[in-house]
């Protein structure tokens, strides 16, 4: 039995949709993201709700192993109708839990600078979010504003630093935890503290 | 009872998911014009099916919507494509600019400052800046990757050696985020130090062109000029006729035969509160 997805397709997408766009339009804000739906273990409901509100035929997307279920595979065939590749650098969208072994981001598709937009989207399921962390600035932040995400390390950050320096070009990060969503795009600079 | 006639807002769920992907890129990279698949929509191209897409794609039922054409929300083009959303999405609308929650607009920003919850959908005839002095799309695309605007500079330059000053009133370029040059759309310059540090998210959709761009909130968008010739906006020598504003964009009417005029603002709403009536 396959796990139910959106109950109001045009409603519950729109509101998911308007979550996800104020978080990726404010990097580091914390925005709630409630949904009604029920997502295969480990997929959280909010990861779920990303996915069927932005996956679709069109774009391949691409999970780590420890989303590679046949339940989580068959889920996103069913209710968004999204090709899962083996391949990471054509897919669109890319799954990935905190708790594993990231694919580095330069594996992901980058776009190019004549169309920068032909680029991955991580998703990045997580625990949870902190206040202190790295500091964000850019486009959608006014000044700088503290962000931290549970279980992401140094080495994350680092990457995702070097993944800024590359703009325009470079992937855009959707995190998801349990009700909440918030994003970091390729535009926003990142300070990380010589503690974290 | 029937069925609902219409999808939520019109559009079918895989248009929707296509720009709303748009969206979230163009957020991402302010400025750069993402191309989409732009839909036939049953009003013809010119009449803002790119900003009518765009508002199709973000709203949500508790949404208030308001629509303005060049400041007035009582125009033909404001008014239907109001009446287009409460059929289709059956969400509340407003004239007031404060008690909106997404607003669509023609060719204006309201003057009442727009708040952080806010949302400004822009309706965008040629969404590229630099297409009147380069009309090839492969070449411009170029010149975007590159970061090569000095053609533009050359254009402002050349207004400045013919009419002594910056000739460009309207759809004057500007650079988001020390980056992309962009076209605001046909609005006013007057509006342009509006676009910049503004609390609300901007999106504009370009519907013939099929390009979707953005400003997220609190960024830095730079009207071009020279250090010698720096941006200036319009100025009035009287204040508007209705309600006496001295700090608003105001239109000129022509009132008869004999040339009189009189000149009013162009925000409806912006008007009537002045005038105690909103």
């Amino acid at each position: 039995m396959t796990e139910h997805g959106f109950s109001d397709v045009a409603v519950d997408s729109a509101h998911a949709f308007r979550a996800i766009m104020q978080a990726m339009a404010r990097p580091g804000r914390v925005t709630d993201l409630a949904v009604r739906l029920d997502a295969p273990a480990p997929l959280l409901a909010s990861t779920a709700a990303v996915a069927l509100t932005l996956c679709d035929f069109q774009t391949p997307v691409w999970l780590t192993p420890a989303l590679r279920s046949d339940r989580v595979m068959h889920y996103l065939r069913f209710h968004a109708g999204a090709p899962v590749t083996p391949e990471i650098e054509s897919a669109q969208f890319v799954f990935a839990t905190a708790e594993e072994v990231l694919p580095a981001p330069e594996l992901l598709l980058q776009g190019t600078h004549e169309y920068p937009d032909r680029s991955a989207t991580l998703i990045l399921q997580v625990t949870g979010f902190a206040a202190d962390g790295v500091r964000l600035s850019g486009p959608g932040i006014r000044g700088s504003e503290g962000f931290g995400v549970a279980g992401l390390d140094a080495r994350f950050w680092t990457a995702m630093a070097a993944n800024h320096a590359c703009f325009p070009v470079g992937i855009d990060v959707i995190f998801t935890a349990p009700g909440q969503v918030a994003a970091l795009p390729r535009s926003t600079e990142i300070r990380i503290p010589e503690a974290v | 009872m029937n069925a609902p006639a219409y999808n939520f807002a019109y559009l079918n769920e895989q248009t929707k998911r296509m720009i709303r992907r748009a969206l979230l890129k163009a957020i991402a990279i302010p400025g750069y014009q993402v191309p989409f698949a732009s839909r036939e929509m049953p009003m013809p191209y010119g009449w803002g099916t790119g900003g009518v897409q765009v508002t199709a794609a973000v709203l949500v039922p508790e949404d208030r919507l308001k629509v303005i054409d060049q400041g007035a929300d009582d125009t033909t083009n404001a008014v239907s494509i109001r009446k287009f959303f409460v059929r289709t999405a059956g969400v509340a609308t407003t004239e007031r600019t404060a008690e909106a929650s997404v607003i669509q607009t023609r060719h204006r920003i309201p003057e009442t400052p727009l708040a952080e919850h806010q949302i400004l959908v822009f309706q965008v005839p040629i969404p590229e800046p630099l297409r009147f002095l380069e009309p090839r799309e492969t070449e411009t695309r170029t010149m975007h990757a590159l970061e090569e605007y000095g053609v533009m500079h050359v254009k402002l330059y050349e207004d400045i050696a013919q009419y002594g000053e910056i000739a460009t009133t309207y759809a004057y370029p500007a650079k988001v985020a020390g980056r992309y040059v962009f076209d605001p759309s046909p609005i006013p310059k007057f509006d342009n130090p509006k676009l910049d540090d503004c609390p609300a998210l901007q999106l504009f959709g370009a519907g013939r062109e099929k390009r979707i761009y953005a400003v997220p909130p609190y960024t830095r968008v730079k009207s071009l000029d020279f250090e010698d010739h720096p941006f200036e906006v319009q100025s009035w020598t009287e204040p508007c006729a209705l309600c006496g504003s001295r700090d608003s964009f105001l239109d000129e009417i022509v009132m008869d035969d004999a040339g009189a005029r009189m000149f009013v603002c162009s925000d409806t709403d912006f008007c009537a509160r002045k005038r105690g009536e909103g």
